[in-house]
């Protein structure tokens, strides 16, 4: 694997470079939330298209507000338009502009997202690719940024990633010190931006000095769980009655916060926004969270109870993912604990389920006396 | 690259009121391309649209083996099912699909069938219940067939006109049944809740036999439980599911008892992958 050095101070210049090459580049950036002007604004870390380099925050901060989901995935997107004509109708395709895109200052948790999101949008799954993901999918490369201050809400060590995992990077960046970033090339994408950068390169890289970099930092992070039980546990469909499920799910109020902070959910609506006689197809983000998501025209809703959506979630990550789409649910950047309002935390649910599994006969009898 | 959300296009050919609120819709392709290259198998399914409201699952409710034209019925239920209520022959909807797996009919050769289903179940029923009387016809190749069909009420039975034909059928045994107070001075069925009429009434033979259910998901609890007490076995007993679906594609989240999606591993299931699944349907 080629490697080089690159200096921090140059990340900006970095960015320069790319839009010169007449790419779209997104880069984290302070951005403000709410009324640019009000009195209740704030800067949030946010990515977003940038045309320099300019009050860029790669590497500052930790995670954006909103992730990369949304560029692969459009939060919003028509499918196709429509026209009524008398008892005719006319499906006029709608054009999207999929331009080369290069996303740096990617956390290795979002980066590790990806590949869940490919496994459900590909034509791996069933056969049918969704066009708008794949198109967007194929013309975007990854600068990704190994972490150095895990914050309180980050568990990436509890599902088998780590602060300087390169899962999913084209592009990978690692500070060794001294402001100099160690760059990993990891894919050919990677090596088309590494040109572009070749300027701003030098040498080689520091391959111990990254290690331990990576290391040190994982010892930062205290929300600790052991996944490793979890699948199985969840695979034992009498374990899907457990009492567990109600007595955590109690408080949860359906809100979809952590759904749509969260790299790996999928789910979408698709509705027809129409004016008189024309309109669009739209396809949007939803989430397994509401009570009509599921609810059938006769009334009857196979998810009836709160706790029961969340406890779909929860088995999407730990299950569905990987069974299904064999791709891991989950990548522990810990925004659906953040995102909560009422404090719902999925790693007490991993640690609850961690221990049952480790002790089915104790949990039984507990069960039993009650 | 080609856009798996975009429908066809098809035009209302004819417009059946088969109950209070229930329509059948007869379809045919406007692009004679897309027509010569379609084909389906009972038990798939497909999305419908009406073009400003939306879309709606339903199941092809004619037989593959009338490939004139596609047949849909539903219920005028919701804005989609309404928005489609409101059009009238020679109009256009959206269409896209066959999705989803299908009965197995190769399963079922020389065998006994019985098809099983209430209100408006009878649609996807419908499909299957020509498909494989078209099939006998041809070569024989299944048993006795027998249709348990129940309603809330006499005139909420659809498909009457085929329920007289089923019934005037040699080698077919037509049970109907209406719920208590359902019924009309002249009504000549059974008077009782399909699992009910099929437990104490109908009474049929497990041996050698399919029975294919198809209802609201606490009539397919009960009809199962009906059917295992009178000697069938799960592997005997095949349903399908009608989970609420957007996409049909295996991405929207929508349709999934826990790892297994209704739109792609569906909606066909016997009671035997049933019961391996989570009890969340």
């Amino acid at each position: 694997m080629k490697t080089a050095t690159l200096n921090k101070s140059d990340l900006g210049k970095c960015i320069d470079l790319l839009v010169q090459a007449d790419l779209r580049v997104i880069a984290p950036r302070l951005q403000p939330r709410l009324d640019e002007d009000g009195p209740d604004s704030i800067d949030v870390l946010t990515f977003t298209e940038v045309d320099s380099g300019e009050g860029h925050q790669v590497g500052e901060g930790l995670l954006p507000l909103n992730g990369v989901k949304e560029f692969l995935f459009a939060k919003h997107e028509p499918l196709f338009a429509y026209e009524k004509r008398g008892k005719k109708i006319e499906i006029i395709p709608v054009h999207h502009e999929y331009p080369q895109t290069v996303i740096i200052g990617v956390r290795p948790c979002d980066a590790a997202s990806i590949a869940s999101l490919e496994s459900v949008f590909s034509d791996a799954n069933a056969g049918f690719e969704d066009p708008f993901f794949t198109e967007r999918r194929s013309r975007t490369t990854f600068i990704t940024y190994s972490c150095t201050a895990p914050d309180a809400s980050c568990f990436c060590t509890s599902v088998n990633l780590s602060p300087d995992s390169a899962k999913g990077s084209d592009l990978h960046l690692t500070e060794i010190g001294d402001g100099r970033l160690h760059v990993e090339v990891i894919s050919k994408a990677g090596e088309a931006v590494a040109k572009q950068l070749q300027d701003l390169l030098e040498g080689e890289g520091d391959q111990a000095a990254r290690e331990k970099a990576g290391a040190e930092v994982s010892e930062k992070l205290t929300r600790i769980r052991d996944s490793a039980p979890i699948m199985d546990w969840l695979m034992d469909t009498a374990n899907f009655d457990d009492e567990m499920w109600q007595r955590l799910g109690e408080k949860c109020i359906g809100c979809g916060a952590c759904t749509f902070a969260c790299p790996t959910c999928h789910c979408f609506d698709i509705v027809d926004e129409n004016k008189g006689s024309k309109g669009y197809r739209v396809k949007f983000w939803d989430s397994c969270q509401f009570d009509h998501f599921t609810l059938h025209a006769s009334g009857h809703n196979p998810r009836d109870w709160q706790y029961k959506r969340y406890r779909n979630r929860f088995n999407c990550k730990f299950k569905i993912y990987p069974e299904k789409f064999e791709t891991p649910g989950c990548v522990g950047c810990g925004r659906c604990i953040r995102a909560c309002p009422v404090n719902l935390d999925i790693t007490e649910y991993m640690a609850e389920v961690a221990h049952k599994a480790a002790n089915p006969s104790a949990m039984k009898a507990d069960q039993d006396s009650e | 690259m080609s856009n798996i959300y975009q429908p066809d296009l098809m035009t209302i050919t004819k417009i059946i009121q088969e109950a209070p609120g229930i329509k059948t819709f007869h379809l045919k392709f406007q692009d004679e391309n897309v027509a010569s290259n379609f084909s389906f198998q009972t038990g798939q399914f497909g999305e419908y649209s009406a073009f400003g409201a939306g879309e709606s699952t339903f199941c092809i409710a004619s037989s593959p083996t009338r490939p004139d034209h596609i047949e849909c019925c539903f219920r005028e239920v919701g804005k989609v099912t309404t928005a489609l209520a409101n059009l009238t022959e020679g109009d256009t909807i959206g269409f896209r699909g066959p999705y989803g797996n299908t009965f197995p009919l190769d399963d079922w050769r020389g065998k006994n069938l019985i098809f099983i289903g209430g209100g408006i179940a009878l649609p996807p029923l419908r499909s299957v219940i020509w498909n494989c009387l078209d099939l006998r016809e041809q070569d024989g190749r299944f048993g006795h067939v027998s249709i348990v069909y129940g309603a809330r009420s006499v005139q909420d039975l659809v498909y009457k006109r085929e329920i007289e034909e089923w019934s005037q059928m040699e080698n077919v045994t037509m049970v109907k049944t209406v719920d208590p107070g359902g019924e009309t001075d002249d009504w000549d069925g059974h008077i009782g809740f399909v699992p009910h009429v099929l437990e104490n009434d109908f009474k049929p033979d497990p041996e050698n036999t399919v029975a294919i259910v198809c209802g609201p998901p606490i009539m397919i609890k009960f009809t199962f439980e009906a059917l295992e007490r009178l000697g069938f076995k799960q592997e005997q007993l095949v349903t399908t599911l009608e989970n609420r679906m957007k996409c049909g594609l295996g991405k929207c989240g929508r349709c999934n008892i826990g790892s297994t999606y209704v739109c792609i591993d569906g909606p066909v299931f016997t009671a035997t992958e049933l019961a391996a699944l989570p009890q969340e349907f």
